[in-house]
């Protein structure tokens, strides 16, 4: 299943991997030690990476591991500070993007880069139109994407003059490859190109895929799934924490050594020496189901309990309905069926609103759409989800004193640079941002807590903080969901483990039954099951999926 | 979903937005427009005053090359809109400033009613349909009620409140219909709003030429108000001004402005025209927002309509007569930064371009057009520093630490 593109490609198929130099042809992508700093976070650490010729390279890591920022440098997007960048065996320096496009470099984004109320031929020629006497001569246009889409077996000539907000993201995506292939790329690469489409439009890709490689297009593929990877690629290099972990042939690999490189080494258990008495179910539900954004059912009768004083943590890649189930609970997203009920009621279909009233607080994933309002200062920024909390607000009227009051002690308690609540949140790092969210959040006096990703570009110390803030509030007899996509932090906090794969908990586990690789494991879907921690039903249940 | 650009990849990069947006544009420009962003009030009024002169040095060329006088026609001008050239003359027996007062009450009224919109993204653009609307409802109130009351100031005063309320009830619940709209059915309200100002004009003719045109009458209109009913006249002589009309407006603003800065509904409403998710997070209701806002929006316009027909028709006409005020509000609040005090000056500058338009079109014969070209340019001239400065912030340009 593996090396699909192998098979009938002369160029990557012999010879063996690694670092060695190439003879004959020039490697098609050879990035030598690339390391990009934003403020004091290494988002990659003098990374190597090698594309071969007609070959399909995946860039696997878990969210933040630094693949998007690795090809955004080679995208022309960022720059980098240190290291090299090789196109075709020639040192490349790309301003932008348009750089990189000349040198038949280009980037399927995960969100598209499409005009949505012009039609499909009008999107693959923008910017690239062919001329006339100065006017766009479109059947020449036409011509030429009609080849590609016959060369390459698209669908979407049928639909040229077809607005894109018509067509479903499936074909969007494919309008987006033929806008790279117009614009002659001979490298393309394909960041997260699963993360929204269904499994029938996921396979309609890697059709697709492996067209362009036949053609001796060379490809690098994004993605944090590991079946993916091994299905669609020649070679894996996976990332961890920005560095470069190793890179494997795909075929010579096997998913439990990539969940391993992927996660890291083995870490000792703190969370399980606690003496705390588990109380009351606070937060529970039942055979939920709820819908994500595109109308796909993202959460698929899931049952779950949260008892006072105890952490409840999800593991699961991203995308799996973590989220979805996240945004459910708090009031942020129908339920579609099941019931929520908290403290004895059912607030299956509460308001958001009613929810803070009665003491669930929310970390939100994204702090910078969600947590923040990145034009206010950090006093106006304190309010928000607070406006029906006395003292902020009493009989509708804003106490602007006790807000800027509340927004001082989040701001020295949790220590968020600078200390100056009249700072505009978009002008702080991320991970001040973060800790003023989860200071805001962490001082709702809640009685519940959904915390998604709350330490994510945290520095290490305020980690450290914010995850002691957590058990504190956990003895102090509060239930806490913590959502992650650190395997690490789940282990550390959580005293339950559930593991979310497409919709639904695969197992619910204790953290000291399970090492984060079974973890890993679990999260792509294999039931590890009673025998957690036995290596051997681990490989073997790694070693039947491809 | 998952791994978005900057941010997912841990980086947490401030303003990764802004590599994006303003990826593309020359250094220079970037910086030009970020000092913009950051001006400060003072320096903006500047801006706009500095371009009302040089729009008027770029008219006066036009008027000039038209073979027309042009230092006549900046007199004029200036005299149309001041009355004196001497501060300490302006509110003189002349009361030429009650010309340029009379417009600018309606367009600061009008412009709130933009503002308060345009704050919580959402755009409407029915301020004229809710400002006939309320205009109506509250002249059928008058002629309907006036002669149940006493002919004397308190029977007027009751009149005209009770004609204010059902203006701005009308303009409320005439903008809560796009708004319910945008909000339940997902109609774009700038398209909704835009079509419900010309039902407003033709259903307001047909029920004013139905059932209150007065018999005998040769025009579309009301019967005219009893004369008692009408503002107190307060220092200024000019018949249909009042300085409690421009109270009116200057208390609204600094009410709309309160209720802005001060309450949770104006703390979820700007919250939701500058980041509708975030507000969301925060328990707001998008969609009751929406319909919220809308029917604020209309109920100041409504009241805009009120003051109107009280302070300077006294009877409603043709609404098709009806002078635009509803639209030249986008560009009043669009000058002002959709801000309820700024809204103030923004209105003042047009009620003093719209009055001395008048004095230099009776008293000269420059032609209306070119006359009306040359309050564009000042117009264009001083929104455009604006318009720039929203492009920028838009961007990301500007603020602390960048």
């Amino acid at each position: 299943m593996s090396g699909t593109g192998t098979d009938g490609d002369p160029a990557s198929g012999a010879q063996t991997r690694g670092d060695d130099a190439v003879d004959g042809a020039a490697l098609a992508v050879e990035l030598d030690g690339i390391t990009k700093r934003f403020g004091d976070v290494v988002a990659n650490d003098g990374v190597d990476f090698r594309l071969e010729r007609g070959s399909v390279h995946a860039l696997l890591g878990e969210n933040g591991s630094g693949k998007t920022t690795l090809m955004n440098i080679l995208y022309g997007l960022y720059d980098r500070d240190a290291g090299t960048v090789r196109v075709d065996g020639q040192p490349r320096e790309f301003g932008s993007p348009r750089d990189a496009i000349d040198a038949r470099v280009g980037m399927i984004h995960q969100h598209f880069q499409l005009v949505e109320p012009m039609t499909v031929l009008q999107n693959v020629i923008l910017g690239h139109e062919p001329t006339e006497r100065g006017l766009v001569d479109e059947d020449a246009a036409r011509a030429d994407v009609h080849d590609i889409c016959q060369r390459y077996g698209f669908a979407v000539d049928e639909h040229l003059d077809t607005p894109i907000r018509e067509l479903d993201l499936g074909a969007q995506q494919h309008v987006e490859i033929v806008k790279s292939l117009y614009r002659g790329a001979e490298i393309l690469i394909l960041d997260e190109p699963t993360a929204v489409l269904t499994p029938q439009e996921v396979e309609a890709l890697f059709g697709v895929m492996e067209e362009l490689t036949a053609s001796g297009r060379s490809l690098i593929f994004i993605t944090h799934k590991l079946e993916e990877a091994m299905e669609t690629a020649d070679e894996i290099t996976v990332l961890r924490d920005g560095e470069a972990v190793g890179t494997v042939p795909a075929g010579e690999t096997t998913r439990e050594e990539l969940a391993q490189m992927m996660v890291g080494r083995e870490v000792l258990f703190e969370g399980a020496d606690r003496e705390t008495t588990i109380g009351d179910p606070v937060l529970t539900g039942q055979d939920l189901v709820v819908r994500g954004d595109r109308g796909l059912v993202k959460v698929d009768g899931v049952d779950f309990e949260i008892r006072e004083g105890e952490i409840l943590g999800i593991a699961g890649v991203e995308g799996n309905g973590q989220s979805e189930l996240a945004e459910a609970i708090v009031g942020l997203r129908p339920v579609e069926a099941g019931t929520v009920v908290y403290e004895g009621e059912d607030v299956t279909d509460a308001s958001r609103r009613q929810l803070i009233r009665d003491g669930v607080a929310y970390i939100p994933e994204d702090r910078q759409q969600e947590g923040l309002v990145m034009d206010y200062d950090l006093r106006r920024n304190a309010l928000l989800g607070n406006q029906t909390v006395a003292p902020f607000v009493e009989r509708g009227i804003v106490d602007w004193d006790s807000v800027g009051d509340h927004a001082e002690e989040i701001v020295q308690q949790y220590d968020v640079e600078p200390h100056d609540t009249s700072a505009v949140a978009h002008s702080l790092s991320g991970g001040n941002q973060q800790k003023f969210v989860v200071g805001r959040e962490f001082e709702h006096d809640p009685r519940a807590i959904l915390a998604a990703h709350p330490t994510r570009g945290v520095d290490i110390g305020s980690i450290e903080f914010i995850h002691d803030r957590l058990r504190e509030m956990r003895d102090e007899g509060l239930a806490v969901l913590l959502l992650s996509s650190k395997l690490e932090e789940i282990q550390q906090l959580s005293d339950r483990i559930a593991v979310m794969y497409e919709g639904e908990f695969v197992d619910v586990v204790e953290p000291a039954d399970v090492t984060e690789r079974d973890l890993g494991l679990m999260m792509t879907g294999s039931s590890v099951g009673d025998d957690a921690a036995s290596p051997d039903v681990a490989a073997e249940s790694g070693g039947e999926q491809p | 979903m998952s791994e978005t650009h900057g941010d997912g990849d841990g980086t947490g990069a401030s303003g990764s937005g802004a590599d994006d947006g303003g990826r593309d544009i020359p250094e220079p420009v970037r910086r030009g427009l970020a000092r913009l962003v950051d001006a400060s009030v003072i320096e903006r009024i500047g801006i706009a005053l500095a371009s009302t002169i040089l729009a008027l040095a770029i008219g006066l060329v036009i008027v000039a090359a038209a073979g027309y006088d042009a230092v006549l026609f900046i007199d004029n001008m200036v005299y149309g809109a001041l009355g004196t050239y001497n501060v300490a003359e302006l509110f003189g027996t002349q009361n030429r400033i009650a010309k340029t007062l009379r417009p600018t009450v309606t367009f600061i009224l009008t412009g709130i009613a933009v503002a308060v919109a345009f704050r919580a993204g959402v755009f409407n653009i029915g301020v004229q349909g809710q400002f006939v609307v309320g205009g109506f409802a509250a002249s059928i109130t008058i002629v309907s009620i006036a002669g149940t009351f006493p002919s004397t100031a308190t029977g007027a005063a009751i009149v005209i409140v009770l004609a204010t309320l059902a203006a701005i009830a009308a303009g409320g619940l005439y903008a809560m219909l796009p708004g319910i709209l945008k909000a339940y059915a997902g109609a774009n309200e700038i398209i909704t709003t835009i079509m419900l100002n010309f039902i407003a004009s033709g259903v307001v003719f047909y029920l004013i030429d139905s059932f209150f045109r007065p018999d005998g009458t040769f025009f579309v209109r009301t019967d005219r108000f009893p004369g008692h009913v009408q503002f107190p006249q307060l220092f200024f002589e000019e018949a249909s001004f009042s300085l409690v009309g421009l109270a009116i407006a200057l208390a609204t603003a600094a009410i709309v402005f309160l209720i802005m800065e001060r309450t949770r509904f104006g703390y979820d409403l700007v919250t939701s025209g500058y980041q509708e998710e975030a507000a969301t997070y925060s328990g707001v209701d998008a969609k009751r927002t929406i319909v919220a806002t809308m029917t604020f929006s209309g109920m100041i316009a409504g009241l805009a309509g009120a003051v109107y027909v009280v302070m300077v028709l006294s009877y409603y006409s043709n609404p098709a007569s009806i002078p635009t005020f509803g639209f030249d509000a986008i560009a009043v609040s669009l000058l002002a930064g959709n801000n309820p005090l700024g809204v103030i000056p923004a209105g003042l500058l047009f009620g003093g371009l719209e009055s001395g338009g008048n004095y230099v079109n009776q008293s000269s014969d420059v032609p209306r057009q070119l006359i009306d070209g040359v309050i564009g340019l000042v117009v264009l001239f001083v929104a455009a520093p604006e318009l720039f400065r929203m492009a920028g912030k838009r961007m990301g340009l500007g603020g602390e630490g960048r």
